[in-house]
């Protein structure tokens, strides 16, 4: 193998390993969305289920501790949403921010007020071992694609499957029908016996739960060290916010654009050295600003965004009632 | 022994804020009976129905279904008691398809969606004689299409008592009679079968009762062999009652608005106005009788500017106003008000003080970047003042007025722009007589001063009383105009419901055609 | 017999103003507890804490004043951006791009000072400068209300996408070091902002040791001629209207995608003003220009009630609390100023909870099937 491959496969398995956490996010936001609900908080969600998974992954010595908490803390800031939106009417916008400015606060909270405390992942075999790569039998011997795509930790698989069950869920069951029925118009569904308040609150915690595993792997990614000025998730809820709409709130079309978005996001990092590796034919990639890069997912989440708003309809993936508080007795 | 009703409703009451929907009113439908639910819109059939499918919660009466007493909290409660409604508004989700659609509030196939959905619900709806696609989505459907999927939603569902909110008003002749034979078929079976229409000769062809309402309050119950359309238009309407309005006799001008052939469409995209003629003179009030809901509401909103029209001429004083702007209307002197069923929902903005209500269509006249407010202050006392309007103050917020008050801020701001054709429609709804009076008194002076009104009215004492002549529209369709003072109560019901057809009565003269015509002086 | 349930919810017209102001004020207390009980969690001592913050540490200062001219630096964008944003939310347009517009606003504004700073004179570049911040937000939250107003598009959903555009193009003219970037400072090896001519400086007017922000002053200005154009204005009466009830403002004669942009555009230009405002007095770019004011006004706003009086008292509020925070944190190396935003978000959960106690009612089933409401 020469070097120049070698470098291929690294930026290429890296767009995986990275970007992972944003199919979490995104899967998180497509339930959420499509029970109707526009949660702007997945940033802050994420850093709840981050810090906390983390924590009790470390205290427990045991990878699944991590991520159940991480699920519960995060879920428990979908059930705020939920509580405040749902039962309480507040705007959702308002509350979905308010979630990020908490859970970012809550997040340096924790983490500055443990100071010296602070575990260090490598004191614990459990997390490191989790977050080692698993080979897949045969598939991961392929050249180039075996490493960067099937020679992955866990919860790279985990991830992936969430997705395609969320998929599954959305499309080939009654309960995922219904779901779905809230989101779009919510009186037709409340018509026929649909219980919206218990879907949407149902829909939310799962949703952010999923969106705290994503926290939790990047926990993981950061090697568990604690920096007092950055934040693990460092945006990464918002370009999931942004994939949503790029994956046209299909989570099958996530992972696509996970891998779309990662490639970018990647691309950033790995410019110079693919420069490097291939001068002839990628040299050009040195000449690009990184922040080119960095924006891109939201530049064309925006064109997709217009895109769509022109030509309405055509079996539009955005709920129509996202946004929207319902309330039955409405005249 | 005492026959068991599927549904009893006793006493049961509903306020929407101070306005009162239902009073005390009382029901109850038999296994394998279709009553019809008879009463004009507004009268409170809607209503009472959604307490039965669980959207609203009465304020106070008990329901009794099955002779159990029952409070229904949610529609899946209604469902499970075997309560299926067939809303007027489709409820359905428009990206979803037919057989998702009916998926949807399925209980018993298990978790999953099944591959062969779609064929359990076409042999489901041939079974009971309907032909849909179960694949076509809800956005591709004609209006008709989309009431026949509800109807066999709540089939499916296995209801035990139907409601249907004005089923047939969408669906042609054939249709109708598909689902009346349906109808039968399941009353056969033992259903109960509410139908709510206001189409007296499907009512009495249908129906094995007919229960009725007038106002929020049940009139009493008929049964069908025993009723004919008099009988039930008179119970529907209301027996004559001697009000002693004022119609002073003006001298009248040339025709100010002449309205000829206008075709508009609802925003189902079903025809609303059909072919419509009329015009209205200086000095006189025109009246437009006919069961809300068939085309009043788009006829006002096209005269306004404010809904476009497929076809037909609108000429105010010799000018073509057809695909002006509203603001051009408003300046040519036409002034529209239309008191919606919510009392608020076009022509105030609710949550601003009556100053600011007074000034919403002349606040631009004034120079300078700020609303005059003093003036508008002072319009808000004098409206206050003249129409005797309670409220603690001009900077009272809208929706904190009572009824008759919001009714009254609307049509004071109307009247002091003053417009020389006025459209008022449903002025008085829901008012008490005292103001209703002070109303017609607003009118009239109106009147006198040369001002052109037309009036889209409910009640036809008033009309008859009120009006110089009145215009009966059924289904969008003029039946004819009629003199105020020379028409009786009867013959005005009989048109209303489209048995009566005078729109060619004089052969000469068609209805709604002025002799003294300006639009000849139009340019084409 | 199925009963009536025990509770259920009515809406109602809005209630009276004690009970309005008892229940937030509870929520600020209950959220100000909640953060004394975190604070004991970690061992500092609440009352200590809240002291500090609250005073903003002036007590004990040595420069007292240099503590109330670091506040108005906080302050003046977070009060206009929230002025800015609750009068797009006056007509339910929900621009959540103050994040983007202030940095256009700055991104302008700042090209304007090295362009221009040595050549013109300290007030004419000032005004250039606010100019220049004005257009540039205004133009970039008129793109989204154009679409909006054309498709209906998704505002809530552009405006974000629109923030983070503009962020990287921040970066990009941050970390780009090339003969072109006139924001760097040339002076030096590695990608640098270079600070602005002297002329571009914001005005600052000694009082005493004091010295008074002149854009202090023109927020003030802002503040009254806002309240005024809102109150008084024909301008901030379609606004009103246009908010209540677009149908009636239709049928009035009102065009309402005039409204919209117009109003739009005002509000973004409002924000890039605050960008350049903000700039201009810190004398220099940098990455993280908006001190995240986009959201925060948000949430100012949302807290007010759109009220332009609330507004000048929550956003002081919230500027006390994180530049108090700030202060307070450097006796704490447990506690820093993101604990402001922790608690910025207990007192929002608590004060919606409370607002749906001002706008429903709690209906609870009596005896004998009556009904008290409370």
């Amino acid at each position: 193998m020469n070097g120049s491959s070698d470098v291929l496969t690294l930026f290429l398995f890296n767009i995986v390993l990275v970007n992972i956490p944003l199919l979490y996010g995104t899967v998180g936001e497509i339930l959420t969305e499509k029970a109707g609900s526009l949660n702007l908080g997945v940033e802050g969600t994420m850093a709840v289920g981050a810090i906390f998974g983390y924590l009790a992954g470390c205290a427990t010595d045991s990878l699944l501790t991590g991520l159940l908490t991480a699920f519960a803390a995060a879920g428990l800031c979908g059930g705020l949403f939920a509580l405040l939106t749902v039962t309480l009417q507040a705007n959702q916008n308002v509350t979905g921010l308010t979630i990020t400015t908490f859970g970012l606060g809550l997040y340096f909270f924790v983490g500055k007020g443990l100071g010296e405390r602070w575990p260090a992942m490598t004191d614990v075999p459990a997390l490191v071992r989790g977050f080692t790569a698993v080979e897949v039998p045969v598939l991961s011997r392929l050249p180039v694609a075996g490493k960067a795509l099937f020679s992955h930790n866990v919860l790279v698989y985990l991830g992936v499957l969430i997705a395609a069950l969320a998929w599954w869920y959305l499309n080939y069951t009654k309960t995922g029908l219904r779901l779905r029925a809230v989101g779009e118009n919510p009186a037709a569904a409340d018509s026929v016996g649909v219980n919206i308040q218990l879907y949407k609150y149902v829909h939310l915690i799962a949703g952010s739960g999923i969106m705290g595993l994503g926290g939790f792997y990047m926990a993981l990614n950061m090697s568990g060290s604690f920096e007092g000025s950055n934040c693990w998730i460092n945006g990464y809820g918002w370009i999931a916010i942004a994939l949503v709409i790029f994956a046209n709130w299909n989570p099958l079309l996530a992972i696509l654009g996970t891998l779309v978005f990662g490639f970018f996001n990647t691309l950033q990092i790995y410019a110079g050295a693919l420069a490097g590796a291939f001068p002839g034919a990628l040299g050009w990639l040195n000449a690009l600003p990184p922040q080119m890069f960095k924006a891109l997912p939201f530049l064309i989440t925006a064109v997709v965004l217009i895109a769509t708003s022109v030509r309405k309809r055509e079996g539009p993936g955005q709920p129509a009632s996202l946004g929207l508080n319902y309330f039955r007795e409405e005249r | 022994m005492e026959e068991r009703y599927a549904i009893e409703m006793r006493g049961i009451c509903k306020n929407f804020g101070r306005v009162a929907a239902n009073k005390n009113v009382s029901l109850n439908v038999k296994p394998g009976e279709i009553l019809a639910l008879l009463g004009e819109n507004g009268s409170g059939k809607t209503t009472l129905m959604n307490m039965l499918s669980g959207i609203y919660k009465p304020d106070s009466g008990t329901i009794l279904v099955n002779g159990q007493e029952t409070v229904i909290h949610s529609p899946e409660d209604a469902k499970r008691l075997g309560i299926g409604m067939v809303h007027q508004h489709f409820k359905l989700v428009d990206v979803f398809s037919a057989a998702d659609n009916i998926w949807l509030g399925d209980e018993h196939s298990g978790p999953l969606l099944k591959k062969n959905r779609c064929d359990v619900i076409r042999q489901m709806a041939q079974k009971f004689g309907f032909d849909i696609d179960p694949q076509k989505k809800v956005y591709n459907m004609a209006v008709s299409e989309k009431q026949t999927l509800e109807i066999i939603k709540v089939l499916y569902y296995g209801a035990k008592i139907i409601i249907l909110d004005e089923p047939t008003a969408v669906l042609t002749v054939q249709e109708i009679d598909k689902l009346f034979a349906v109808l039968r078929r399941m009353k056969a079976e033992g259903h109960a079968i509410i139908i709510i229409t206001h189409k007296l000769n499907e009512v009495l062809e249908i129906s094995d009762r007919v229960a009725i309402m007038r106002r929020g309050e049940s009139i009493g119950t008929v049964d069908t062999a025993q009723a004919t359309e008099q009988l039930l238009t008179e119970r529907m309407v209301g027996r004559k009652v001697t009000l002693n309005i004022d119609c002073p006799t003006v001298e009248k001008t040339r025709p100010l608005l002449e309205i000829r052939d206008l075709t508009i469409r609802n925003d189902e995209g079903a025809t609303a106005i059909d072919h419509v003629s009329f015009y209205i003179r200086g000095g006189e009030i025109l009246g437009v009788a006919g069961i809300a809901g068939c085309g009043q509401k788009e006829l006002c909103e096209a005269i306004a500017g404010l809904r476009p029209i497929e076809t037909g001429m609108m000429i105010h004083k010799g000018d073509n106003i057809v695909g002006l702007s509203p603001k051009a209307i408003l300046e040519k002197g036409i002034s529209m008000s239309f008191i919606p069923e919510d009392r608020l929902g076009m022509g105030l903005a609710p949550s601003l003080s009556i100053t600011d209500n007074m000034l919403l269509k002349n606040y631009g006249e004034t120079k300078g970047p700020f609303v005059d407010r003093k003036s508008g202050r002072a319009a808000a006392e004098q409206v206050i003042q003249e129409l005797e309007i309670v409220t603690p103050s001009t900077e009272t917020p809208v929706r904190r007025l009572s009824g008759g008050n919001v009714q009254k801020v609307l049509l004071g701001r109307e009247i002091k722009s003053g417009p020389n054709v006025l459209i008022t429609a449903y002025p008085v709804r829901g008012l008490d007589i005292h103001s209703s009076y002070a109303i017609y008194d607003i009118l009239n002076r109106q009147k006198k001063d040369g001002v052109g009104i037309l009036f889209v009215g409910e009640d036809l004492d008033v009309m008859m009383g009120l009006c110089d002549k009145i215009l009966v529209l059924c289904h969008g369709k003029v039946m004819g105009v009629v003199h105020a003072h020379k028409t009786t109560k009867e013959e005005l019901g009989l048109m209303m419901t489209g048995a009566l057809d005078l729109s060619s009565k004089y052969a000469d003269k068609p209805a709604g055609i002025a002799r003294d015509s300006r639009i000849e002086e139009v340019e084409p | 017999m199925r009963q009536q349930p025990l509770l259920r919810v009515v809406k109602r017209d809005r209630a009276g103003l004690p009970v309005q102001a008892a229940a937030y004020l509870t929520a600020i207390l209950a959220a100000v507890l909640t953060g004394a009980v975190l604070l004991l969690i970690q061992g500092v001592d609440p009352l200590d804490f809240y002291g500090q913050m609250f005073t903003l540490a002036i007590p004990g200062s040595r420069y007292p004043w240099r503590m109330v001219e670091n506040y108005i630096k906080l302050f003046v964008p977070l009060l206009i951006v929230s002025l800015a944003l609750a009068l797009a939310f006056k007509m339910r347009f929900w621009n959540i791009g103050g994040e983007g517009q202030f940095i256009i606003g700055a991104l302008c504004a700042s090209a304007a000072a090295m362009k221009l700073g040595e050549q013109l004179p300290q007030p004419v570049m000032l005004l250039v400068m606010s100019l220049c911040g004005l257009c540039g937000g205004g133009l970039y939250g008129v793109f989204a209300a154009g679409l909006k107003v054309k498709w209906g598009t998704n505002e809530t959903l552009l405006t974000l996408m629109l923030n983070y555009l503009a962020l990287y193009l921040l970066q990009f003219f941050a970390e780009t070091k090339a003969p072109w970037n006139l924001f760097l400072d040339t002076a030096s090896a590695r990608p640098k902002f270079a600070r602005f001519p002297d002329s571009a400086q914001m005005l600052l007017v000694p009082i005493g040791p004091f010295r008074l922000n002149l854009s202090l002053v023109a927020a003030g200005l802002l503040c009254a001629a806002l309240f005024v154009y809102l109150k008084y204005a024909k301008g901030g009466y379609e606004i009103a209207v246009v908010g209540d009830s677009p149908s009636t403002a239709r049928y009035a004669g009102m065009r309402v995608g005039r409204i919209v942009l117009r109003t739009i555009f005002l509000s973004a230009a409002l924000i890039g003003l605050a960008g350049a405002f903000y700039v201009s007095t810190a004398g220099i770019l940098s990455a993280s220009v908006t001190n995240d004011v986009g959201w925060t006004g948000v949430v100012v706003a949302w807290l007010a009630k759109l009220n332009t009086l609330g507004i000048v008292a929550t956003s002081a509020l919230i500027t006390v609390l994180q530049y108090g925070c700030q202060t307070a944190s450097t006796s704490y190396p447990a506690i820093d100023a993101n604990f402001a935003n922790l608690l910025q978000g207990v007192i929002l959960f608590l004060v919606l909870a409370a607002d749906f106690f001002v706008r429903f009612r709690i209906v609870v089933r009596g005896r004998n099937g009556k009904e008290d409401s409370k």
